[in-house]
């Protein structure tokens, strides 16, 4: 018995000095990220956002809102955060009542997590296509509260359901002409998470900027995996392989549109510039990931697609706020700024007047950018 | 050092079978293992040359080196299930010690360099074995049932200690900031290497340049293997280690007759409980340095579920290995390599028809000498049908090269079982006294 114990010790022991050994995170109040149930630390941040409302003299609004982050939640330094950017704004201006949770490493709880916030809030949002089935579900069962999905089309959707999709291929279009004009090589990449519709409208977009500068570039284009197997939104590694893969073959300016794998694109980019002395590219997806990537891949990124997630959670909930919501399709496009590109380390402002250029003619409708490759 | 003369059986002519070549001692002959790599070479070569693929992937250097790494955490993985199961522990839990491994990696590496991570990474996973320990050798628990707990806690574990280390230091919950790993080096004059800062003519890789049937395609080959990161290095170099401390000396005997016959060996005075705890604690250790490996040297970052299966694939290799760390590696080197190959060249997914149709000529000629018509007539028929595939299609579809090595394994167990030989007392509760 006396053995046992002293085993347990050692196993104790190991847990509280993982636990320890990096201290604590007190300060963060502004992240609560709710986990399912805990409905005592949701109310403790409400309170504290009134106060802090109060103070600012921002007009309080009795809207309680709830969001769902896919599969990575807040901090992904990708798309659920930059749904996280919205709510964080809306909270700021608008004084509404965040509360946040995140979908569990499978998926599986996003119902479960969509119905919890259904209880307490005005309006629910679900970040990502993948709560399309779950929001149906959950939808009909509240038909009180308002939902709002990102990025996903529901057939047959109730009208308290608004879908929030953007017009990613026009985005894509201008990252694709920033490609093609600093790429010295004639010689480009792009990587996709998942070969599906969703992400095939960034390529499409894509191969359609490259082409319109210049219709002798190569583009390399692949995918790293097929559906309905989604890991490959999740798996830096196999990017790296496929970023290196590319920069070998001569392309030097790579766009993913992947997820958390095109974390593996700019630490390629990174590796082989150091390795052969020549520059190559990333461009990244979604949000501007030359602010959230790091320090030490961050000058390698050309430039952003992106994808004003924040844009359309914020308008959705200002439209709650002032009552005025409306279910169905709303689309998000280069007319209403809901997509874009960043320009941050100022690495493509000798071509922004180019860019705005096709900008213009694409919001004229003068150039169409298509939609399937 | 082996201490044969006990009364304990050796089965380790099991593996002569596997190999087909009875003689004496188990060692294989080194002529057998020249020539086998020399026929695999061959068989990607023709292949290179007829299938008309896009790029020259199969034999490039670049594949290999990347190949080799990718088969590193698959490996480690596997060895890990060796050590535990070789001691009679069934060991299921090795994705969550693979899980452990990727989050202490990346944070020992944030917090002391990678080597220092990897340190971290392999207590941890070290801690996983111990758990998996207590639970099936000090309470008997039923091994899966351990196992799939430690799987279920391991993630649990990781994104609450993420949660609080991460957000602060530029990470998330789900995600550490990126880290940098161990660099890389190079054989001098064979790939390039440099000794103090000269610069060494990098003859491989001038012939694979040359481009010539064979002889370019093996210096690619080789030139993959001759440069690699540190801890690759380290990672093969723990096979023969793995194999002369199970094999040649007496704690490996021990250990493996705690997963034969248990009470026989406590009976010959063998620490039975001590010897499955350094087993699965090992184990663990292992498939804990494979998972930092993930995280620190192939992604460059933590990422909440980024082992994908690897464990279970690992635990795979193991057997279809027949629990032995040589055939493991190759069986991970398989893994390495197909799902290189499918990320840097999908097409050359199509050219891998021919080679499977290629491989099958040459088992049919061997069946033919053997005198196995019904074998020959069968893997003939399939090697037509595969080949009628080939050339009326151009390529095939993407999901096929995903799961081309699982194909691979499962094809080997089926047409190998007789001969695979688990350990006789693996996954069997032990008791003290209580032996028959």
């Amino acid at each position: 018995m006396r053995k046992q114990l002293w085993l347990f010790s050692v196993v104790l022991a190991f847990a509280l000095i993982a636990a320890a050994c990096g201290g604590d995170s007190d300060d963060d109040t502004t992240t609560t990220t709710a986990a399912a149930g805990d409905s005592t630390e949701t109310t403790a941040a409400a309170t504290e956002t009134t106060a802090a409302t109060e103070t600012t003299a921002v007009p309080a609004v009795d809207t309680n809102v709830g969001l769902v982050y896919d599969i990575g939640g807040r901090g992904d330094q990708s798309f659920n955060d930059s749904a996280a950017a919205g709510l964080d704004k809306a909270t700021a201006e608008l004084g509404i009542t965040p509360s946040e949770a995140s979908a569990n490493n499978d998926g599986s709880n996003r119902e479960e997590l969509l119905n919890l916030q259904a209880d307490e809030s005005d309006l629910v949002f679900g970040i990502g296509f993948l709560f399309g089935d779950p929001m149906l579900a959950a939808a009909t069962a509240s038909p009180d509260v308002n939902f709002g999905i990102v990025d996903g089309f529901i057939e047959g959707a109730p009208e308290n359901v608004a879908m929030l999709l953007f017009a990613e291929e026009q985005g894509s279009f201008l990252v694709g002409v920033a490609a093609a004009m600093k790429s010295e090589a004639g010689h480009v990449g792009f990587i996709g998470g998942v070969n599906m519709e969703l992400i095939q409208k960034f390529e499409a977009g894509f191969v359609a900027g490259v082409h319109a500068v210049d219709d002798a570039i190569v583009i390399d284009r692949q995918y790293i995996t097929e559906p309905p197997d989604f890991d490959g939104f999740n798996d830096p590694a196999s990017g790296k392989v496929i970023a290196q893969s590319m920069f070998e073959g001569g392309a030097d300016v790579v766009y993913h549109a992947a997820g958390g794998s095109g974390n593996g694109l700019f630490q390629a980019a990174k590796e082989y510039s150091d390795a052969n002395g020549t520059k190559v590219w990333a461009i990244g997806v979604d949000s501007d990931q030359y602010l959230t990537a790091g320090d030490d891949v961050k000058d390698y990124i050309l430039t952003s697609m992106l994808k004003r997630v924040d844009v359309s959670v914020y308008n959705t909930i200002k439209e709650q706020a002032d009552g005025m919501f409306a279910g169905g399709v709303k689309i998000f496009d280069l007319s209403v700024d809901g997509v874009g590109y960043s320009v941050t380390g100022g690495f493509i402002d000798d071509i922004v007047a180019d860019l705005d250029d096709w900008k213009a003619k694409i919001v004229s409708g003068e150039v169409v950018v298509p939609s399937t490759p | 050092m082996t201490d044969r003369g006990s009364s304990l059986p050796d089965f380790t002519g099991a593996y002569r079978k596997i190999v087909g070549k009875p003689g004496p001692g188990r060692s294989v002959s080194w002529r057998v293992w020249v020539l086998g790599g020399l026929s695999i070479v061959l068989l990607l070569s023709v292949t290179q040359q007829f299938a008309k693929l896009e790029t020259s992937d199969l034999t490039s250097s670049g594949t290999w080196l990347i190949a080799l790494a990718w088969s590193v955490p698959i490996l480690m993985a596997g060895l890990g299930g060796i050590f535990s199961e070789r001691s009679g522990i069934v060991n299921i839990g090795l994705e969550g010690m693979l899980i452990l491994g990727t989050w202490f990696g990346a944070f020992g590496t944030m917090l002391y360099g990678p080597w220092w991570g990897m340190v971290i990474a392999a207590i941890a996973g070290a801690f996983g074995g111990l758990l998996l320990a207590v639970a099936t050798v000090t309470y008997n628990v039923d091994h899966i049932i351990a196992g799939v707990a430690i799987n279920i806690m391991a993630p649990g574990i990781t994104r609450f200690l993420a949660s609080i280390h991460f957000p602060e230091r530029g990470g998330s919950i789900t995600q550490s900031p990126t880290i940098v790993g161990v660099s890389n080096f190079s054989l001098p004059f064979l790939a390039g290497g440099t000794i103090g800062g000269w610069k060494t003519p990098d003859t491989l890789g001038a012939i694979e340049d040359w481009g010539w049937f064979f002889i370019s395609d093996l210096a690619g080959i080789l030139r993959g293997f001759s440069s690699m990161s540190w801890l690759t290095l380290l990672a093969i170099l723990i096979v023969p280690a793995a194999t002369l401390l199970l094999w040649k000396t007496s704690f490996g005997l021990r250990l493996r007759s705690c997963g034969e016959a248990p009470h026989a060996a406590d009976s010959l005075g063998v620490n039975v409980y001590k010897y499955k705890y350094f087993g699965v604690v090992i184990g663990g250790a292992l498939a804990g340095f494979g998972g930092g490996f993930l995280s620190v040297q192939l992604s460059g970052l933590y990422r909440e579920g980024q082992t994908l299966g690897k464990g279970f694939i690992g635990l795979a290799t193991m057997i279809f290995g027949n629990w032995r760390p040589v055939g493991t590696a190759l069986g991970a080197l398989l893994f390495g390599f197909a799902e290189t190959l499918r990320l840097r060249d999908p097409s050359a997914a199509h050219g891998l028809l021919l080679l499977v149709v290629l491989g099958m000529v040459l088992l049919i000629l061997r069946a033919l000498y053997k005198r196995r018509t019904t074998a020959a007539a069968y893997l003939g028929v399939t090697a037509a049908l595969i080949f009628y595939w080939y050339i009326t299609t151009d390529s095939v579809p993407n999901q096929l090269p995903k799961i081309t090595p699982h194909i691979a394994v499962l094809v080997m167990l089926i047409f190998a079982t007789q001969r695979l030989r688990m350990p006789a007392a693996d996954g069997q509760p032990y008791r003290k006294g209580e032996g028959g």
